[in-house]
């Protein structure tokens, strides 16, 4: 474990190198007049056009830590996994029917965050504050995993694991962030876009090979196909129960059709609900750029696919799975082993690489996302109403720094496992801004304070649930991993049904009694509107300034 | 300014045929990857693999495809609706 494979290390020190260049020399990469403005470092300039916006989107849903848990959960659980494969097709057709109208919305106002939005639609600075709230909750778990996901590989790597002392241990992740840390500040959303590039061409590169090489490797597709059948229809000896699953089942052991179905729908509408999606959405050029988009994103479901497949490759090699074993069973290391053992040391360096620049990408949007929610709808909306773009986006700035030293904390100071709960705690808390959001989109029936109401109701019920369920099982994630994972989804859902009852009914009643609902400063044409990028400048409140750095400025005033 | 001045025919109203077509594209696709039985079995196996996984990943493509025609269906909507105004051409251009 403690051997270093030179070969492998210097391709990944090199190519890390790479990334760091192109971080900070993104600042450069179209460069705006003014820099110092939330449209530039936290939007790129709102300019990237379709090539650009697929490349950001790709690298930022599907991120370093799904390459790595996806397999982890096929490779212990078998077709349950693929539940990731299901739910990211899925996404697509549901998220046309409501992206494009948030797109419009916020780009005639000039919104930065999803919370601009509901601040805008609902005129209540308490329901923004809210879902700014829960947009930052729920990203520091996520941006931790990436870190989670950096660590698997530099262990199988063998770097830090040989000394005790655990600032030593965890001294390449302590660089690889800052590193991070650093280009994201200078940078901003340039910085993710740019190294987007150099992420999906490791990830195809190593993929596209590994999917051909290795089963001619392992006995091809039949014989692994057949081992993992066997695996997971042979009995544990110690649950007493099967292994897994080969096919979703009829039966009931926590990975039943159902089972698979519901995770699916419940993380493909979390997805976009997520701060960093929506990040990656504004940034587009035009409406035409994000459909288009979900067109072609789900070609990165087709790589999703073949990575939830190398966890099949892992249980059908032998000596992957007796390193699995020898390291305390943790499944996150199968995709890392499975590649040292059976690539060349410097074809695994190139794709360790891609796994850990994969894991920069969604860090440094998360971080960008998060900083935006904090800088508009918290700092800006309660301590300094009158902040210009110059000063929104120097404080964006550095809480793009407080948020991700929060999440190497997680990453280092606690265990994996609550990292991976938290995680899964914050796609129940994120579906909860389902109702104000998508219902937002279409309706402006909803009265804000129902909403508020109901969103709180979902957040406890959901919290209170999911750790009910989740305490018994919290020993480690492999073992129970379906099962959790199973739950904390149906309580996704329970709970923003128990929010959407109690915003309705309350704004049955909150109407009834004619309690003001808020100035709504959105219009209908609107949210199908596709401005020219130049022509956002608006007056209204919550979105003033916008586009003063895109070309020659109009500014009307 | 870039309201139009008198407000549009519903599209959806106006063009009942080609809305239809796109609800039940909407929902075919997500009907046949949420309803996990029709394509949760070993076999039919199609060469080495199992039906449930070669579904899974010929399904991507197809969403694809439906997505794009979902959207040059919207565009007619959409097209529609701007009508003389041209205030969505930009919508069909580019």
């Amino acid at each position: 474990m403690s051997h270093v494979n030179v070969t492998t290390f210097t391709i990944v020190v090199a190519l890390f190198i790479l990334v760091t260049g192109v971080g900070f020399g993104a600042a450069r990469w179209r460069r705006a007049a003014d820099m110092m403005h939330l449209d530039e470092w936290g939007l790129g300039g709102r300019a990237f056009g379709t090539f650009i916006t697929w490349f950001l989107l790709g690298g930022d849903l599907y991120t370093a830590y799904t390459f790595i848990a996806v397999p982890a959960l096929v490779f212990a659980s078998g077709s349950i996994g693929f539940f990731a494969v299901a739910y990211t097709i899925l996404v697509f057709p549901i998220v046309l029917i409501f992206l494009p109208r948030l797109w419009s919305v916020s780009r005639v106002h000039g919104y930065v965050t999803p919370a601009d939005f509901i601040r805008g639609r609902y005129g209540s600075r308490g329901l923004a504050l809210a879902s700014a709230f829960t947009g930052i909750l729920a990203l520091m778990p996520y941006i931790a995993l990436q870190l989670v996901g950096i660590q698997s590989v530099l262990s199988v790597m063998g770097v830090g694991v040989s000394s005790g002392n655990t600032f030593l241990q965890d001294l390449p992740l302590f660089i690889a962030f800052l590193v991070l840390a650093i280009f994201t500040y200078v940078s901003g959303l340039r910085a993710p876009a740019m190294i987007a590039f150099i992420k999906d061409t490791l990830i195809y590169l190593f993929v596209l090979v590994a999917i051909f090489y290795l089963p001619t490797r392992l006995g091809g597709w039949s014989h692994i196909f057949s081992v993992a059948q066997s695996h997971f229809a042979a009995t544990n000896p110690d649950t007493g129960k099967p292994f897994g699953t080969f096919v979703p089942a009829t039966g009931s052991i926590g990975a039943t059709r159902f089972d698979f179905g519901a995770l699916a729908v419940g993380s493909a509408v979390a997805l976009f609900l997520y701060p960093h999606a929506i990040t990656g959405t504004l940034a587009a050029k035009s409406r035409n750029t994000v459909k288009r988009n979900m067109i072609y994103l789900p070609t990165y479901s087709v790589l999703l696919a073949l990575i939830a497949l190398f966890g099949y490759m892992a249980v059908a090699d032998p000596v992957t799975s007796a390193d699995i074993k020898k390291a305390g069973g943790n499944s996150q290391l199968a995709v890392p082993y499975l590649f040292q053992h059976l690539f060349p040391s410097w074809f695994t360096g190139i794709a360790f690489a891609g796994i850990i620049i994969g894991a920069l990408v969604p860090a440094a949007i998360m971080s960008i996302a998060a900083a935006n929610l904090f800088t508009r709808n918290i700092y800006k909306e309660f301590f300094q109403p009158d902040a210009t773009p110059h000063l929104q986006t120097r404080v964006s700035q550095w809480a793009s720094l407080v948020v991700k030293i929060g999440a190497l904390l997680f990453a280092v100071e606690l265990p994996h496992t609550f990292s991976i709960d938290l995680q899964l705690l914050g796609g129940i808390w994120i579906l909860q801004l389902a109702p104000m959001l998508i219902g937002g989109l279409f309706t402006r029936w909803f009265h804000r304070w129902a909403l508020l109401a109901g969103w709180f109701a979902g957040m406890i019920y959901g919290t209170i649930a999911a750790y009910n369920v989740a305490s018994p099982t919290t020993s480690h994630w492999a073992g129970s991993s379906d099962i959790v994972f199973g739950h904390t989804i149906y309580i996704g859902l329970s709970a923003v049904i128990i929010n959407l009852v109690i915003s309705v009914v309350l704004t049955l009643v909150l109407r009834a009694f004619k309690v003001p609902a808020g100035i709504d400063e959105t219009l209908p044409h609107q949210y199908t509107a596709d401005p020219e990028p130049a022509a956002a400048p608006v007056p209204a409140g919550a979105g003033a300034g916008a586009g003063a750095g895109d070309l020659p400025a109009p500014s009307p005033d | 300014m870039t309201q139009p001045g008198s407000r549009p025919r519903n599209p959806v109203a106006a063009h009942p045929v080609t809305s239809a077509a796109i609800g039940i594209l909407f929902a075919a696709n997500i009907f046949f990857i949420v309803y996990v039985p029709v394509y949760g079995t070993v076999t039919p196996k199609i060469g080495s693999w199992p039906f449930f996984y070669f579904y899974l990943l010929i399904f991507m493509p197809v969403t694809s495809l439906v997505l794009w025609i979902v959207t040059q269906l919207q565009k007619r909507l959409n097209g529609a609706q701007a009508g003389p105004s041209g205030s969505a051409g930009s919508e069909g251009a580019e």
